[in-house]
This record gives structure tokens, C-alpha cells and sequence, in this order.
């Protein structure tokens, strides 16, 4: 554990996600600790149990001195906050601070698609972000490998050796289901793979068509808990034609993000 | 299918509506005169549509943009469908009445709304029968179609204005021809004759009018902006509903007035301006008190809408009457949006984002409306190009079913701070 001054006001980031919150701790600009726990009902209890997690990682007591900024749903109604940011801000600040080339990011979260635009200081320039339908985010893929009885681990290996895509047409989350289990039951049925192959294009369809609504830029990193899915990612390559950059830990950017204004009000001399 | 039920009809519910809106702002602490002479005006307008049978009057049913100063010209009584159908859902909260009509006449909820709801109003008989259904391909295709089934579900006759994309003289006198053409029917229609001294007055009224809208266009170009977030509604109900008339010059001198002395006086219209923002298309109407109150909680004023508010170079002529209306019809600001997008629209965005210094710009993309949500991307790159951020909002105009409230405070929350991040560089 790294020696750290207990008096000294830290900075602690905090993103209410609607399945996890995500809490990270700086000191001095860099990262102590960071934790992500499931999220609970009540928005101010996962952020407080997620800053009470990343803070004893550091070292740290919740009842410390500390400069909070909290984003994502629910995040205004946290009581110990000095602050609540706009998720698409703190993904800029957190993806900058990671990636200083990306300009582009393509967030995937459990609800939420996002895509962000970042200057070359840094800051936000332009957003889209999907939110008529679940298609293309992380509740999606975990109904999907229900379906497909797998865990999503095993989806994303299965996904790279399938040839040809099925085709996943629909742009609603209901209706791409049905359309998986027509697959599923078909004579012959589809070959698992190339059902995932296909639901993983369909979402990258949809991230292509919102990165292309505000214009592709590179470096483009991806984050959030879907990032973790490395075929999806790779399927996403494939589309854009270059290397995606995708931190350690992408479900945590945002609260990195939170955490470095967090740092920011504190120099402004922010209550 | 016509309608059966004249009692049906929502006017009188619509004037107490205009009514009520008139005593609050005669009751605000300071009320504002151009506010109270805006709300006697439509209290005004539905007086003389619900009272027209009554009095034997004739009443013409027209679309937006639709020259109405001929109707004033001819003791005509005009009803501003859009507007009137938009009022009606706005002030009455009958959306969904509407548009689940519109639903019955076999319009899929991607077609244009004001159109769906348009056709419904009539079809439920929310809006009383007229004598005639008049209507132009001004400014989209959509209300080109619309004409022909309002004729149906009113089993009123109809004319047709074509009115040309290009604004040159060969057109000017092609569009004259087809007023010509109007006011023969409308003199058969309704057995009135057309006015030719009284269209010359409203002309002359209407060139005095749009000196005033440039006017009070200039006077918004001041730091802090004076005229309230979401005002230039107001300016343009006045024009749709009361093209050429004297109350409308008379709200107009006034309100000038009331922001030359604010500009003087250094006075916003918010308590801390913050952001200027430039309008593009327009705002959900649902959501217009909303818009007004988060305007005022983040300082956020809406200081330009180059489609709504830019009036086109010239003047009107009362001496030629016809071709002054037909002149007028290529000056109205909507007119750049009107056909193939030329180069006009842009500078004037481009001219309109310097002139009124704006820090962002909300395009409303209105998901029903083919004809502005194809031109985005442009919008964006020449702001771009002036580095200035614009966020767009996917909604619809009339529609509350496509956004809520809360998704649309989620992104100009999310704007607002993009804007106040960069003040900070």
C-alpha cells in the first residue's frame, strides 16, 4: 500500500452507472485506488459504498477530507458531493488524462451508448448518444448470452471465428432477440458463432452510425464494461480500420474522469 | 369522411385559453405591454373565428406561410391551421387527441406531426369547417400533400398555391399569377371582391412590419440580450396570424420600444447571461415553459434564429400590391429553407453566429421533419468551422411521445456544461 498523507484533501471521483458505480481516488493528480462494486437502489448508497471500497484500497476513511464530484444516473441526488458533472465531461477529462492522442471515444455502458468528441486540450467538443433503445449496450449482450446460454467471456472467444456474420438486422433490442432465436431454431440452425459474430456487428453498426454523426477522429479509445469484450472490440476495428485504444480498467474512465475535476474544483477553490 | 359536428370544435375553449394567458401576464409584477397587446391579439383572432358563422362570415382555412395579407384584403376570415391546431394541443393539452386522429387517417407516427395532428384537429373537428382549404407547397412537400386531404375531410374546395423555389423576376411574376389566380377563386368562393385599396394599406403595413422585425432583430445583437429566451415564438405567431395589420405594427413598435430601452438600460433578459445561443429549426412546443425556465436557471438566452428572425433584403411596394406579397413571400427568413439549400442559408448562419456573438447552437431535429434533418451536418461543419459547438436535439415539434422533458434537460444540462468548459480555457 502506497504511504499516503491522511490530512491532505484527496479528490474522489464517483460514476452511479445503472448496473455498477465505480469510484476512483486521486492524490496529486494520480490514482490511488479505484473500485467497482454493483450498483444498489438507492444512488447514494453505491456511491457511498464504491467510495468506501476505493478509499480503505488507499488507505483512506470515507470520513476524510475529501472533494467529491459525482456523474451518471442518480448522481445528483448524492448528498457528499461538492459537485455533479455530466458523464460525457468526465469521460472527456478521464480518457485525456489516459490517452492524451485520443480524440474520439466510444463509451459502452451498461444502459448507455455513448460517443464523445475531445479537443486537443482535452475537453469535450461534440457528443451523440443512443437513447431510444438498449440495442448496443451491456444489458443487451447479458440477455444475449442468456439466450445463447454462454458466458460473455465465451461469446466474445466464439465470435472471432464467426464466418460469414449472420445477419442481425434489427435495430430494436426486443426485435434483435427474436431474430437470434429464429436463428437459434432454425433447420439447420445458425452456427453459434456467426450468431454472435452478427449481433456484435449489428452493435458496432450502431456505434459506426453515432461516431459518424459527429465525424470520426482519431486516436479512438473505447470504455466502459462493454469494452471489456474483446470481440466486440475487434469486430469494431475491423469496421473502422484502425487499432482501437482501450484502457486497463474502462468502466472506471468516467469516475477518473469525475475524480480529475473533482482535482480541478479543489484548485478553484470549489465548497 | 366531413365533419359531422361543428360543436365539437375547440375555438371557444382555445380563446379562454388565450383568455387566461392574457390575464397572467397583465398580472406578472411588471408585466410586459408587448405581452399583453401579443395575448389580446390571439384573443382577438379566435373572437372574429368563432364569431365568423354568426357574423356570415367566409373563412379560409390556410397553411403556414400561406400570403394571408390577401384574406385581411378581402373581409376574409383567415384560420392559420398549423398554428391554430398547434394552439389547440398547446394550450387545450390535446396532443394525444390529435395525433392518435391523425393515426386513424392512416399516418404512421414518422410522418410529420404538425401535419398528422393537423388532419386530426379537422377530422375529430376540433377545428370548426371552413369555406375553403388553401395551401401551398411552402415550405416543405409535406404541406403540399397535406392540402388535398384536408379537402377530403372537410368536403371544403381547395386551391393550390405554387410558389416557385427560385427568387427571380420570371418567378416573381409566375407567383403573381398564381395570386391572380387565388383571388379569382376566392372572389367566386365566397362572392367578395377583392379589396385593391385595402391590400395596398396592408402592404404598406406589412413593409413597415418587417423594417420593425429587422429592428428589433438588430436589437438582440446587444450583450446581455434583451428579449426573453424563448421570444422569437411570439414574432413569429404575429406574422403567420396578423401579416399586415395594424395591431400587429402596433406590438411591434411596442416591443421594439420595450428592448431599445433594456439595450440602453444594459438590462438582459435573464439575471446572468451566460450562453448565446443560436436557435436552428424549432423547439418542441410541448416543452416551450420548460425551455423558458431553464433558460433563465442557466443563463442561457436563445439571441438568434437566422431561419425565423433574419429577414430577406427589400421593400414592398403598395402601388403593386400583388407582386409586393408575392416579393414578401421570397423575404420571410424560412424562405432560405425553402427548396434546395444554397449557399444563402449557410452565410446567413455563419453571419448570424458574428453578429450575435453565440458561444452554441441547438439544432431540434425534428425526427418527423425529412427537410431539416437532412442538412445537419452542414449546419454543424460551417459552425464548426467557426469553433462553435452544436448540440443536436433528436425530438419532435408537437409530439411529447418522442423526448421528455427529462432527456432534454439531460442534454442541454450536458451542453450548458461543454459551453462553460470552454469559457474556462
Amino acid at each position: 500500500m502506497i504511504a499516503v498523507d491522511q490530512n491532505k484533501v484527496k479528490a474522489l471521483g464517483i460514476d452511479i452507472g445503472s448496473l455498477t458505480t465505480k469510484a476512483v481516488v486521486l492524490d496529486d493528480g494520480k490514482v490511488l485506488a479505484s473500485a467497482v462494486i454493483l450498483s444498489a437502489d438507492m444512488a447514494e448508497l453505491s456511491a457511498r459504498s464504491a467510495a468506501e471500497k476505493a478509499l480503505s484500497q488507499a488507505g483512506l476513511n470515507f470520513d476524510g477530507n475529501l472533494h467529491v464530484v459525482t456523474t451518471g444516473a442518480g448522481g445528483k441526488s448524492v448528498p457528499f458531493s461538492q459537485q455533479h458533472k455530466a458523464i460525457t465531461t468526465c469521460l472527456a477529462r478521464g480518457i485525456y488524462y489516459l490517452f492524451p492522442t485520443v480524440r474520439m471515444a466510444i463509451d459502452m455502458g451498461a444502459e448507455s451508448m455513448t460517443v464523445i468528441k475531445i479537443n486537443e486540450r482535452g475537453r469535450l467538443s461534440d457528443w451523440g448518444n443512443q437513447d431510444k433503445c438498449a440495442a448496443g449496450t451491456g444489458v443487451f449482450l447479458q440477455q444475449i448470452a442468456k439466450i445463447m446460454q454462454m458466458p460473455l467471456e465465451q461469446m466474445a472467444k466464439l465470435s472471432l471465428t464467426g464466418r460469414p456474420r449472420a445477419d442481425i438486422s434489427n435495430t430494436c433490442a426486443v426485435f434483435a432477440e427474436s431474430e437470434v432465436i429464429s436463428h437459434i431454431h432454425r433447420l439447420p440452425p445458425t452456427p453459434k458463432e456467426e450468431i454472435i459474430a452478427g449481433i456484435y456487428l449489428s452493435m458496432v453498426h450502431r456505434v459506426m452510425a453515432l461516431c459518424k454523426r459527429i465525424g470520426i477522429e482519431k486516436d479512438i479509445a473505447a470504455t466502459g464494461g462493454v469494452a471489456l469484450n474483446s470481440g466486440l472490440v475487434g469486430v469494431l476495428e475491423e469496421e473502422l480500420g484502425f487499432k482501437v485504444l482501450v484502457p486497463d480498467a474502462p468502466q472506471t474512465v468516467a469516475a477518473l474522469g469525475a475524480a480529475i475535476l473533482a482535482k480541478e474544483g479543489m484548485d478553484k477553490g470549489v465548497k | 369522411m366531413t365533419i359531422s359536428d361543428q360543436k365539437m370544435n375547440k375555438i371557444d375553449a382555445l380563446l379562454r385559453a388565450c383568455r387566461l394567458m392574457l390575464r397572467m401576464s397583465k398580472a406578472r409584477p411588471e408585466p410586459r405591454k408587448s405581452e399583453v397587446m401579443y395575448y389580446h391579439m390571439l384573443a382577438g383572432y379566435y373572437t372574429r373565428l368563432l364569431n365568423a358563422r354568426e357574423e356570415g362570415k367566409f373563412v379560409a382555412a390556410h397553411t403556414v406561410f400561406f400570403p394571408s395579407e390577401i384574406l385581411y384584403a378581402m373581409d376574409i376570415v383567415p384560420m392559420h391551421t398549423e398554428t391554430t391546431s398547434w394552439m389547440t394541443a398547446l394550450f387545450l393539452g390535446q396532443y394525444a387527441d390529435l395525433l392518435s386522429a391523425g393515426a386513424e387517417l392512416g399516418m404512421k407516427s414518422e410522418i410529420c406531426s404538425p401535419h398528422r395532428g393537423l388532419a386530426g384537429a379537422f377530422a375529430i373537428g376540433a377545428l370548426p369547417r371552413p369555406d375553403v382549404i388553401l395551401w401551398s407547397n411552402m415550405v416543405c412537400d409535406n404541406t403540399a400533400k397535406s392540402g388535398e386531404l384536408l379537402m377530403k375531410i372537410t368536403g371544403c374546395p381547395g386551391f393550390f398555391l405554387d410558389h416557385p423555389f427560385q427568387y427571380t423576376e420570371d418567378e416573381v411574376n409566375y407567383l403573381v399569377g398564381e395570386l391572380e389566380d387565388m383571388v379569382r377563386f376566392l372572389e367566386e368562393q365566397s362572392g367578395q371582391k377583392m379589396n385593391w385599396d385595402r391590400l395596398a394599406r396592408i402592404v404598406a403595413e406589412m413593409d413597415r412590419q418587417i423594417e420593425l422585425l429587422r429592428q428589433i432583430n438588430k436589437l438582440r445583437q446587444a450583450v446581455p440580450s434583451p428579449f426573453h429566451p424563448q421570444g422569437f415564438l411570439e414574432l413569429l405567431t404575429v406574422d403567420y396570424l396578423f401579416a399586415g395589420q395594424p395591431e400587429a405594427t402596433e406590438y411591434l413598435e411596442t416591443l421594439r420600444q420595450e428592448l431599445a430601452e433594456a439595450v440602453r438600460a444594459g438590462k438582459g433578459a435573464v439575471a446572468q447571461e451566460r450562453f448565446r445561443l443560436m436557435t436552428l429549426f424549432l423547439p418542441p412546443m410541448y416543452l416551450i415553459g420548460f425551455l423558458e425556465r431553464i433558460s433563465q436557471e442557466y443563463g442561457a438566452v436563445s439571441v438568434t434564429e437566422p431561419f425565423f428572425c433574419s429577414w430577406g433584403e427589400g421593400r414592398l411596394d403598395p402601388s403593386k400590391p400583388l407582386e409586393s406579397v408575392a416579393r414578401k413571400s421570397y423575404m420571410l427568413p424560412e424562405m432560405r429553407m425553402y427548396g434546395p439549400l444554397d449557399d444563402r442559408a449557410l452565410s446567413e448562419v455563419v453571419d448570424c453566429a458574428k453578429q450575435f456573438k453565440i458561444d452554441g447552437a441547438i439544432y431540434y431535429a425534428d425526427v418527423g421533419c425529412r427537410h431539416t434533418c437532412a442538412t445537419i451536418r452542414l449546419f454543424k461543419d460551417v459552425l464548426g468551422r467557426l469553433d462553435i459547438p452544436v448540440l443536436t436535439l433528436d425530438c419532435d415539434v408537437v409530439d411529447p411521445t418522442v423526448t421528455s422533458e427529462e432527456e432534454i434537460r439531460d442534454k442541454l444540462e450536458r451542453f450548458f456544461e461543454l459551453l462553460e468548459d470552454r469559457k474556462l480555457r
